[in-house]
């Protein structure tokens, strides 16, 4: 298969099932639900639970009828605050910078409670851009299941109590000479840098582990060979020309993703400034950021080894010679580039394609590592970026920082040996989990049983707390103090929006409270002095701004970050590292590759319903984990989709549903950490399988070596992916050459910009056009820049009380989400070709779920919008049938109330909510909005000003986190709007245009960044 | 022809019971329809706070209280600091005052007794109105003779499009008023 004809592609599909034409699939196309959807409908089928709860209803609705034999119904109570503060106004948000998940955020808040996080548009960095986590953890905030007190071997105990044991059992620690474990994250904040190191004063024989599941480790490690310093800088990869990702995520999971994505979509903005950089991705296992490649290479994960050295050959043989000296040369000269492209089956002509683009524009052209990679192959990476000579692409002004190495296997090892053996006297879990992600095989689990006293400041209850004396509740980012610097150019604030709800302190002020040693003086300002004094000595003495302290420190805690003058960190001269040979990898059968898990991370959000039910972006399954395997690789095995398989490696396996990836290498297994946690809330349980039991050490996550075979018996994965997918078979009836999806080739559109609409109809209704004058809101997204990294959403998800609904509904096809990215294969399963596009409610001119609705629920305003009023809908899903882009979502339950026994249906839960968005109940029809709630916000605002709305006054909650900027949203009827621009673009299309329903959301086809030879 | 017990009851029986059926409905309708409406709604306040007093005869401005409804949805019922502005002197000795003090001192929630209520699907917005020129009074009554606050339009979404259709009618002092918006999502969403 060559990766030519990328303009008219023939077909596309969605599935291995449907590429294969199969009858059920087929079916399910043209259909409106999915199979099952419109099933299960009885009441007898509802849980007790909801029983009981109805009865429960029934008696107070009597209740209710008995009062409402007074006069007049009572309409309740007004309480008004007592002392209001100032500048807070009951109904009016405010919005509040901190940083949640390790980003810069604003915290929208309403009457004292956050009930978004929205992107901090100020921060240099992220340009008030979101991934698709972070505004999905304000549900850990309103969490039912998080920890509300201190407990001691299970028991209710106070804070004063618990702390003045801990610091007796401290100080007999250190008096004894035994070793105090302080197990935490990666260290990015100087104040807990300071904190860690008073805590050792204090205590002379505490020690400090840090690790990560999945961390960027090896990379600086590498970096620290090569130039003598951990701290790497940033990419500036919007000047890239040409960017080779070598198992490289940069764009779904790997380091900074949204400003890289930012930055990738700026190098391929058509629409504003013409250009298009070329992305290579060679990779095994399946990523994000291989979706969005141009050209993308299928090597196994552990042939990188010698495909960077080969390709060093080739160009230096080709004549790029300016850094390579003999050592170099003497390396590579044994890695013959044909000989690798032969043997693993390649591609020549697009590794043919790489090299002529890498010898073209050597300082334009970047590669990227992947975290998951070992060092040889990062260290063979900066030899060739070496090679390139690309230092203008490294930015040496903002460099990621790293503040202290993580702990080594060999360190982590060696503490669990002293424990095992007496040697430590008290461990404290500072907010991680090492139960969990720690390899079963080092024996963590034994260590909590021998150890004295465990202590564990946890959120939530984990493998780890479950098995410590003590569990103490620490607070949500929402409610904590904290610093971040992990650029060297931003010094990063976090302030607390609400107080803690429950009896709850921030894990850094209980440290600081034994570090002071008596635990009657604990504050809660504590913690925020200690943060003010390392504040003022690292930034404020050093910055010597023209303001006192108190100004500048409240000027940076309303900014969220402070500027830091560090000037160009240059690194130490690049010292060449020969790469020690390694292993030959054509000895193993199969490799297995550990990737953490796009929203849930490390399994620290898997009690979040919302990521849980996010669809992962390639394979679009939710709730679970599996094993992903190439079609060949399966058809060897004999394995269809959710059959269970065993992967063995030398001391321990793992059954786990198996799941057909097309693009995986054959050979590779992948599958995501963070899943199959067994001490979790409800929501967590039962969610896929820990594969962090096949490791041997933490940072093994490359696993050659393994044998996998078939096991008995399957697993059901629940995948988005079929539901919803268009019926482009009927279309095709009419505009055989019309698709759902369009694109082509940059080299087509700079020939012939117009190509696109070539074939274009004349079409005309036989109905009076309706005139929209003034105001008309559209959209448009452009897929060139559109990643289908999910933040939208995420975002919508938030900002419009979207419900979780579970696995067993996602499986009947019931999930709720207003915007879903529909991913489209073409190609070979083996090699495929990805177009993805965001789809959500187009609003229509002409929409045909309003005719049908028999109670006229849905209709269209004035401005344009398709409206949907829930109070008016009963529910026929008439408008959900005659909708032909599958947009529209129905309430089948109370989801709330159903989501595993009402698990989101609480006091705590519920503000969450946007008070200004309908909660919607069972039986009414929903879809998306436009965010009407923003636009009659940015309406108020107008009239308040005394003015008229503008298309730019609104932002909708997709279009402000989408990281590409790749949505825009505005008046299509001003032709000075930017959206308008969009809209009368060239390479612009609707999609099913020739239904004529007039939507007004339009795309913008996806170009191809190809070579010319193909087209 | 003969009688029977049927004609009887299909000529006689049957409409009369039909016609008493329906003059009970209409007349107990007609009569309910202000009560369901909440016209006339007088609940007994925590505080007999009077706004003839306040507004009337001492004539403070409503803004001075209600300090929201310039500025967002709601015209907010002022927070105790507010009242406590003028009675941390004024009239100190007076029972009800004394009452008020000591919500304040205690800070106890004062529970006023809600009279105006739209239901909560509708997002109905006091500054988009106030901000036009429309006078508190033309949805209120007037306040300033008010001893005790009570309803006194119906809050339904009859009356809402009556206004919204046809501003000269309702809001005659305002010159030059546009209609208000009818779709769906001016109010719901």
């Amino acid at each position: 298969m060559t990766p030519d004809k990328t303009d008219l592609k023939e077909h596309y599909w969605k599935s291995i099932k449907e590429y294969y034409k199969d009858p059920e699939v087929l079916q399910a196309k043209l259909n409106e639900f999915a199979k099952g959807v419109t099933d299960e409908f009885s009441v007898d089928k509802l849980n007790g639970l909801s029983r009981r709860r109805f009865i429960a209803l029934l008696s107070a609705s009597a209740a209710l009828a008995a009062t409402a034999c007074s006069d007049y119904r009572d309409k309740g109570e007004i309480i008004p605050y007592t002392n209001r503060p100032e500048g807070v106004l009951p109904g009016k948000p405010d919005y509040y910078s901190s940083f949640v998940n390790d980003k810069s955020v604003l915290i929208k808040v309403r009457e004292g409670r956050p009930i978004n996080i929205v992107g901090n548009p100020d921060h240099p960095v992220y340009k008030g851009k979101l991934d698709a986590q972070t505004p999905a953890t304000l549900l850990n905030l309103y969490d039912p299941e998080r920890l509300k007190e201190p407990t001691k071997d299970k028991l209710k105990i106070d804070w004063a109590k618990a702390d003045a044991e801990i610091i007796d059992a401290l100080t007999k620690a250190a008096a004894d000479g035994k070793e105090i474990a302080l197990i935490g994250d990666r260290i990015t904040s100087p104040s807990v840098m300071k904190l860690f190191a008073d805590f050792k004063k204090k205590y002379s024989t505490a020690r400090v582990y840090s690790y990560k599941q999945i961390s960027d480790e090896n990379k600086r490690i590498a970096w620290d060979q090569c130039f003598g310093t951990r701290n790497i800088p940033s990419v500036k990869l919007n000047n890239a020309n040409v960017i080779l990702a070598i198992e490289s995520d940069f764009l779904g999971r790997e380091g900074n993703t949204i400003e890289k994505t930012r930055m990738f979509a700026e190098s391929r903005d058509i629409i504003n400034n013409g250009k298009m950089s070329r992305l290579y991705a060679a990779e095994g296992s399946m990523s994000l950021t291989g979706m969005n490649a141009d050209y993308r290479l299928r090597i196994r994960s552990d042939y990188h080894h010698n495909f960077i050295l080969s390709l060093i050959n080739e160009l230096i043989g080709k004549g790029m010679t300016a850094n390579a000296d003999k050592e170099l040369r003497d390396m590579v000269s044994s890695f013959p580039l044909d000989d690798f492209v032969k043997r693993h089956g390649l591609d020549a002509l697009k590794i043919s394609y790489l090299v002529k683009d890498l010898l073209n524009d050597p300082s334009g052209s970047i590669v990227l590592g992947g975290e998951s990679l070992p060092v040889e192959v990062h260290t063979a990476i900066n030899l060739l970026n070496n090679l390139l000579g690309n230092d203008n692409l490294f930015d040496y002004s903002s460099v990621e920082l790293d503040h202290q190495p993580l702990s080594t296997d060999k360190e982590l090892d060696e503490f669990i040996e002293r424990s095992l053996s007496g040697e430590v006297g008290v461990i404290i879990n500072f907010g991680v989990n090492p139960v969990y992600h720690l390899p079963s095989s080092l024996g963590i689990e034994k260590v909590f049983s021998e150890v004295n006293t465990t202590i564990s400041i946890v959120e939530s209850d984990n493998e780890t707390s479950a098995l410590s004396n003590y569990v103490l509740p620490s607070s949500h980012a929402l409610e904590s103090w904290g610093d971040n610097f992990t650029r060297s150019n931003i010094y990063e604030l976090q302030q607390p929006v609400i107080s803690p709800i429950f009896n709850t302190r921030q894990k850094e002020a209980v440290l600081l409270s034994w570090i002071n040693g008596i635990s009657e003086a604990y504050s809660d300002d504590a913690f925020k002095e200690y943060l003010m004094d390392v504040f003022e000595e690292n930034v404020f003495i050093t910055q010597n701004p023209a303001v006192d302290f108190k100004s500048y420190w409240y000027n940076s805690l309303h900014n969220g970050f402070a500027h830091i003058k560090s000037g160009r960190l240059q690194p130490g001269t690049f010292k060449f590292n020969p790469v020690r040979k390694t292993t030959n990898a054509d000895d193993y059968d199969y490799v297995l590759h550990l990737t953490p898990n796009y929203f849930i991370g490390d399994g620290r959000y898997a009690n979040n319903g919302w990521l849980q039910e996010m669809p992962h972006p390639v394979s679009k399954i939710s709730w679970d984990n599996y094993a992903a395997v190439s079609p060949s690789s399966a058809k060897k095995l004999g394995v269809e989709n959710d059959d269970l398989v065993k992967i063995k490696t030398a001391s321990s396996f793992l059954e786990i549903p198996v799941f057909i990836q097309p693009g995986m290498a054959d050979g590779q297994i992948s599958i995501e950490l963070g899943y199959g946690r067994t001490v979790i809330g409800d929501v967590g349980k039962n969610s896929g399988f820990n594969a962090a039991v096949l490791q041997e050490s933490l940072s093994s996550v490359l696993i050659a070596g393994v044998t996998l075979e078939k096991s008995s018996g399957s697993y059901k994965l629940v995948s988005t992916q079929e539901h919803h997918s268009l019926d482009d078979d009927s279309v095709k009836d009419f505009h055989k050459m019309r698709h759902i999806i369009q694109e082509g080739t940059f080299k087509k559109y700079k020939e012939d910009p117009g190509f696109l609409h070539e074939e274009k109809h004349k079409l005309k209704g036989i109905t009076r056009e309706h005139k929209y004058e003034g105001l008309k809101w559209g959209m448009s997204i452009d897929l060139n820049k559109c990643i289908s990294c999910g933040s939208c959403v995420s975002a919508c998800n938030v900002e419009n009380n979207i419900p979780v609904v579970g696995k067993d509904q996602v499986e009947l096809g019931r999930e709720m989400h207003w915007i879903r990215i529909d991913r489209y294969y073409s190609g070979t399963p083996d090699e495929p070709e990805v177009s993805n596009q965001p789809m959500l409610c187009q609003h229509c001119d002409n929409a045909p779920c309003e005719n049908v609705c028999p109670v006229n629920a849905t209709n269209h305003s004035p401005d344009g919008l398709n409206q949907m009023a829930y109070n008016r809908c009963v529910g026929t899903r008439y408008c959900a049938n005659n909708c032909p882009y599958k947009v529209r979502r129905f309430n089948f339950y109370n989801f709330r109330d159903h989501f595993a026994d009402a698990y989101y249906q609480n006091e705590l839960s519920y503000l969450a909510n946007n008070p200004e968005v309908t909660v919607r109940s069972r039986g009414v029809m929903e879809k998306c909005t436009f965010c009407v709630q923003r636009i009659m916000d940015a309406r108020e605002e107008a009239i308040r000003e005394g003015r008229e709305i503008k298309g730019s006054d609104v932002v909708t909650a997709c279009q402000s986190v989408c990281p590409g900027n790749a949505i825009v949203f505005g008046d299509i009827n001003d032709p000075e709007s930017e959206v308008s621009k969009y809209r009368t673009h060239e390479l612009g299309y609707h999609v099913l245009e020739e239904l004529y329903v007039k939507p007004n959301v339009t795309y913008i086809a996806k170009l191809r960044n190809t070579h010319a030879e193909e087209a | 022809m003969k009688k029977t017990v049927l004609d009887y009851t299909l000529k006689i029986r049957l409409p009369f019971l039909l016609f008493v059926v329906a003059v009970s409905f209409l007349l107990t309708f007609y009569i309910s329809r202000s009560e369901r409406d909440g016209v006339g709604y007088m609940p007994e306040q925590p505080i007999k706070y009077s706004h003839k007093l306040h507004a009337g005869d001492l004539a403070i401005d409503c803004q001075y209280c209600h300090v929201g409804v310039t500025k967002g949805r709601h015209a907010l019922v002022p927070s105790v600091n507010i009242c406590m502005n003028c009675h941390t002197v004024a009239r100190k000795d007076k029972p009800e005052i004394v009452k008020l003090t000591q919500y304040y001192e205690e800070g106890k929630p004062l529970p006023w007794k809600r009279i105006h209520k739209i239901p909560e699907y509708a997002y109905f917005n006091h500054s988009v109105h106030v901000n036009v020129g429309i006078d508190c009074e033309s949805c209120h009554g007037n306040l300033r003779e008010m001893e005790v606050v009570e309803q006194i339009k119906p809050f339904t979404m009859t009356a809402c499009l009556d206004c919204h259709r046809d501003p000269q009618k309702e809001i005659p002092y305002l010159e030059k008023v546009n209609k208000g918006p009818e779709n769906c999502a001016a109010c719901h969403r």
